[in-house]
């Protein structure tokens, strides 16, 4: 049996609605014709009157399973596409994430976002939002980036009293697999080094890590041990894993497929350069997509995100420095 | 005739592959462009792949029931070069790269530069060696071990513009184990600490040659007798009375003027050397100083100086001459602009115009090491000659 | 005698004078709270802004008398009234104004933006209309769970009819066929806008039929008329109708807040019967129709105002909110707190 990471979120959710009568699904198309990525699948059917078809209404959408948490339940909401939860980024950023601190109610919401590039999705299908919502005070942030911690983080992230920003990448849906779904995972909040090295800590999530991971296997042909880190949550962020790796190799690259402004990456290097000055033996760089909305033509989409390429490139500069 | 390929194309966003359900034409078949070719299945839908061309279908090199990643080539389809060229078809196939090393070399690009990664260079903030920039990991380990810049004089770096990475430096560390070492006594590594700061200004010295005899003759004569640094500790203290500026230290854009004439001098001590303090040496005259000069002698050689008669002075006196040296350049204390050397005494061939001949003159070089920011040759030079004129006249001291 | 009063009442009330009383004194006791909260303001005890909600109070208190403790319900900012029928303690709305660590909103919210989500109160977010579909997902999810009889209420101005938030949540809740009721003040202004530059057709309620659900008109002014047509509604959605749009017409009869002198406001509002105040209206009605008489109506208001002072005072002397006692998280899983792993 094969996996993808497409079948391992709709494991996921079947098991969540399996296991707990509180969770339901509600997004655009979700229903009888099983979500724009088939995420849904036969759940419609499986779990009559809990997998819901909304109307083209982001900002409603959230706003309702606020509601039903408020009530108890465990709302699972797709958005079709991460670029979409913009409309209903009023509902996540000051409804949901500020309900806790305001009222001591909890608000155990999932937001699934089907993010990243892929090739020809252009400017408004491919965005990586996760740095928007991580800026956020109240919400969790997830990027898995392997069928494994797609299956269990989502599993968990429904299980967790926060709202949580569920960060599914596109471009993995169909092309990771794997042999079988995990019977136990790293809690979330918990980095995982993805390949251990010497010399470089290459700091990366979701997509961006298979590509790190290759780019340390050519550079690994040339001589270099390359450590990966693959940050899981980039919210909470795992600052104590990504120190010990860099404590380790004196160098950082920190990689994001988000724009450069601000983010992920920015927020790594923040953290080690003011908590771990000492432990830095080249200035620590970091590797995002241009500066530019995603474009559309495979051969800018291409050289918009980084690369295998572009990483195994920054990487030696920082090696050779 | 071309061959057009037949592709599975992109069937949804994220699809990675699709199967093959029927094929709707033969092999051997004409087909019209934008015909529907081959029934394939995602998990999402059901769909057709259309022809590319007009043309006769070559073959299917796709096989039923079989799945094919997005791009993959299905079949082909012979088409005439006008229909090819009708569609514009006819493009080499590297145009359609979306290397992103490769793109810019299509038509559309060239000339251009190609197309770099987000990140730029790694600045080394160096000079042209590199071996003065060290890494805050490196600072870092330095600190851990107390050691200094200076420590890595040895060590050829193997980094960008030569510098020092953690690497060569763990190396030299390992490298020093295989040596006999000894623990530094806290005064040597406290005057190392002192001269490595010194260091970091530009110091110069200059030199003057002195005839000694009159010295030497108020010294048989004097009861106590003065130790020769005396006299050029006293001549140096009446030379400053008349013009401290020299003696100042520049901090910033400002001239930092002493407040009193407080001389020191250098004793050597165990493993080391101390300098006592004489205050106002510019008021008392020599003889009035020299029991005192050399209870301080005798204290700093038993370490125990007591805490007035240390710190504070604005230059120091050093006798290098009592270890049978002619010339040397010390380097001031870091806190002070200078220092003055004696040299030993020899006796020079000195021409006597008056007598026609060469006479023995008793005579000993002094130096003036100072700090070239504050003051330049001239003005050293002057401060030199003066202290000379002064300990020509041992009994005006 | 004022616990009874702030007690929710609950349910569909139907004798009309016992009503009318009813919502009378929620009227007067919003009235003379708000006073206080002016007065506080000016006296620089209140931070930020106050809200006040004068010349609403009929439309407002109609709506918290229909509602039953198992309702849900998610008022804005001119709802005093409302939040005292549905069983808001004084106290605690001083609390949040104030500040104090005790309220509900311990000092980390303030002034209007304050509830009670478990029991059915939702503190609103300032930004218009959002609330609609919060009070959708409430009502969903008891359906879910199969509770039935309950409905779901929420209140906005003008102004918020024109959001995108509001227009997703009435469609969602019309084609969930939530028992919602949305009521609506027309005030003519949101803030100095006025209503030609917030929307262009005749009558908000007119909306109602473009989302496929009921829409019912009134006059804002008129308790009377408040009670008869904000109870059908309420009574329609608890019996399965679907959403109901309730659009009263009324004049802010003060600023957008307390900072704001509404000196825009057209002169001839003040004078046409739009400019009523509602509460004087209601209590000449009581009067004369003799549901009570005027000593009684001053033996209300010396108790509200003893009420409210006495509510003033105990909160000056609660703790305020301890910046090194805070707790900074604005997680409730304390394992995903970053440091805490």
């Amino acid at each position: 049996m094969s996996l993808t990471y497409l079948d391992a979120i709709c494991e996921a959710q079947a098991h969540a609605l399996r296991d707990d009568p509180r969770v339901f699904i509600y997004g655009q198309d979700v229903g009888a014709f099983g979500g724009a990525f088939k995420a849904t699948k036969n759940l419609a059917k499986d779990f009559p009157g809990r997998v819901i078809d909304s109307p083209i209404s982001e900002d409603a959408m959230v706003g309702l399973a606020v509601g039903a948490a408020i009530e108890g339940m465990r709302p699972i909401i797709e958005m079709q596409f991460a670029d979409f939860s913009t409309v209903g980024f009023n509902q996540i950023v000051n409804q949901a994430a500020t309900l806790f601190w305001r009222t001591n109610i909890s608000c155990p919401i999932t937001v699934r976002l089907p993010f990243g590039g892929t090739s020809g999705g252009g400017p408004f299908h491919s965005q990586s939002l996760e740095t928007i919502y991580a800026h956020y005070p109240g919400l969790i942030v997830l990027t898995p980036a392997t069928v494994e911690d797609a299956y269990s983080m989502l599993l968990e992230a429904v299980a967790i009293d926060d709202p949580v920003i569920f960060c599914e990448h596109k471009f993995l849906y169909r092309h990771l697999k794997a042999e079988k779904l995990p019977s136990e995972a790293l809690p979330i909040g918990k980095a995982r080094i993805a390949r251990e090295g010497r010399d470089l800590t290459i700091v990366a999530y979701s997509a961006m890590v298979q590509d790190a991971l290759e780019a340390a296997g050519e550079l690994a042909t040339e001589g270099w041990e390359v450590e990966v880190v693959d940050l899981r949550s980039v919210k909470p962020l795992d600052t104590d894993t990504v120190m010990a790796s860099v404590a380790r190799t004196g160098k950082l690259l920190a990689v994001g497929e988000s724009w450069p402004w601000g983010g992920v990456t920015a927020e790594v290097i923040a953290r080690v350069t003011s908590e771990g000055y000492g432990l830095l033996d080249a200035p620590p760089q970091r590797l995002n997509a241009k500066d530019t909305p995603v474009p559309y033509h495979p051969n800018l989409w291409a050289a918009h995100r980084p690369t295998v390429r572009s990483i195994g490139a920054a990487a030696r500069k920082i090696l050779r420095h | 005739m071309p061959l057009v390929p037949i592709i599975m194309p992109q069937l949804g966003e994220s699809i990675a592959e699709a199967r093959i359900v029927t094929f709707l034409i033969p092999p051997g078949g004409t087909v019209e462009a934008d015909q529907d070719l081959i029934e394939v299945e995602t998990d999402k839908a059901t769909m057709t792949v259309a022809s590319p061309c007009k043309g006769r279908i070559e073959k299917f090199t796709a096989q039923l029931d079989e799945s094919y990643a997005v791009g993959a080539t299905l079949g082909h389809i012979e088409a005439t070069k006008e229909e090819v060229a009708r569609l514009g078809l006819d493009v080499p196939a590297a145009n359609k790269s979306s290397d992103t090393e490769h793109a810019s070399k299509s038509g559309i690009n060239s000339g251009k530069s190609r197309v770099q990664p987000t990140i730029r260079g790694l600045p080394v903030p160096a000079n042209a060696a590199g071996a003065s920039y060290l890494s805050p990991r490196l600072k870092a380990r330095m600190d851990e071990l107390g050691l200094h810049a200076a420590d890595l004089a040895g060590v050829a770096g193997s980094g960008a513009a030569g510098r020092v990475t953690v690497e060569d430096f763990e190396k030299y560390i390992t490298s020093l184990e295989k040596h006999k070492m000894s623990a530094a006594s806290s005064m040597r590594v406290a005057v190392a600490d002192a001269m490595r700061r010194s260091w970091t200004r530009p110091l110069a010295t200059v030199g003057l040659p002195v005839p000694l005899d009159a010295v030497l003759a108020h010294r048989k004569s004097s009861n106590p007798r003065p130790g020769p640094a005396l006299y050029a500790l006293r001549a140096l203290a009446i030379a400053l009375s008349e013009n401290s500026a020299v003696a100042g230290r520049l901090v910033g854009n400002k001239i930092i003027h002493p407040s009193s004439i407080d001389v020191g001098f250098a004793v050597e001590a165990d493993d080391g050397v101390l300098v006592p303090v004489i205050r106002n040496a510019d008021k008392k005259p020599l003889k009035d100083l020299t029991q005192r000069y050399n209870e301080l002698v005798e204290l700093a050689r038993q370490r125990k100086l007591p805490p007035d008669a240390t710190g504070g002075s604005i230059a120091t006196v050093t006798n290098f001459g009592t270890f049978g040296l002619i010339w040397a350049t010390p380097i001031p204390l870091p806190e002070q602009t200078l220092v003055l050397g004696m040299g030993a005494g020899r006796r020079m061939p000195h021409w006597d115009e008056a007598k026609g001949q060469f006479v023995p003159v008793m005579e000993a070089y002094l130096t003036l090491s100072f700090d070239h920011r504050v003051l330049d040759g001239g003005a050293a030079g002057r401060l030199l000659q003066r202290i000379g004129e002064l300990i020509k006249q041992p009994e005006k001291l | 005698m004022l616990q009874t009063v702030s007690e929710p009442r609950g349910g569909q009330v139907e004798a009309v004078p016992e009503a009318h009383l009813l919502a009378y004194r929620f009227m007067l006791r919003a009235r003379l709270l708000d006073e206080k909260f002016a007065a506080l303001y000016r006296a620089g005890k209140i931070h930020g802004g106050v809200f006040l909600g004068r010349g609403q109070e009929a439309l407002s208190a109609a709506l918290g008398i229909n509602l039953t403790k198992s309702d849900v319900f998610a008022p804005l900012i001119r709802d005093g009234a409302g939040r005292l029928a549905f069983g808001e303690t004084i106290v605690d709305a001083v609390r949040t104004y104030m500040g104090s660590s005790l309220g509900p909103m311990r000092g980390r919210d303030g002034n209007v933006h304050r509830g009670n989500p478990q029991a059915g109160y939702l503190p609103m977010i300032s930004h218009l209309g959002a609330m609609v579909s919060v009070v959708n997902g409430v009502l969903f999810a008891r359906r879910m769970k199969g509770i039935t009889g309950i409905v779901g209420a929420t209140c906005l101005g003008d102004g918020a009819t024109s959001t995108g938030a509001f227009h997703e949540a009435l469609n969602q809740a019309a084609v969930e066929k939530l028992p919602l009721i949305l009521v609506v003040a027309d005030n003519q202004y949101a803030y100095s806008t006025p209503t030609s530059r917030q929307f262009a057709c005749e009558s908000l309620a007119d909306r109602a039929a473009g989302y496929g659900i009921a829409g019912h008109s009134v006059d804002g002014t008129d308790l009377t008329a408040c009670l008869k047509t904000v109870g059908m509604a309420v009574a329609s959605a608890r019996a399965g109708k679907g959403p109901q749009l309730v659009v009263a017409k009324l004049l802010r009869l003060c600023g957008h807040g307390e900072h704001d002198d509404a000196s825009y406001i057209d002169p001839k509002y003040k004078t046409s019967a739009l400019g009523r105040d509602c509460l004087k209206v209601a209590e000449e009605k009581i009067l004369q129709q003799k549901w009570t008489d005027a000593a009684q109506i001053a033996v209300w208001r010396s108790e509200a105002i003893r009420e409210i002072e006495e509510a003033v005072a105990q909160v000056q002397r609660e703790p305020a909110p301890d910046p090194f006692a805070e707790e900074w998280t604005a997680l409730s899983t304390k394992r995903l707190i970053e440091g805490n792993a």
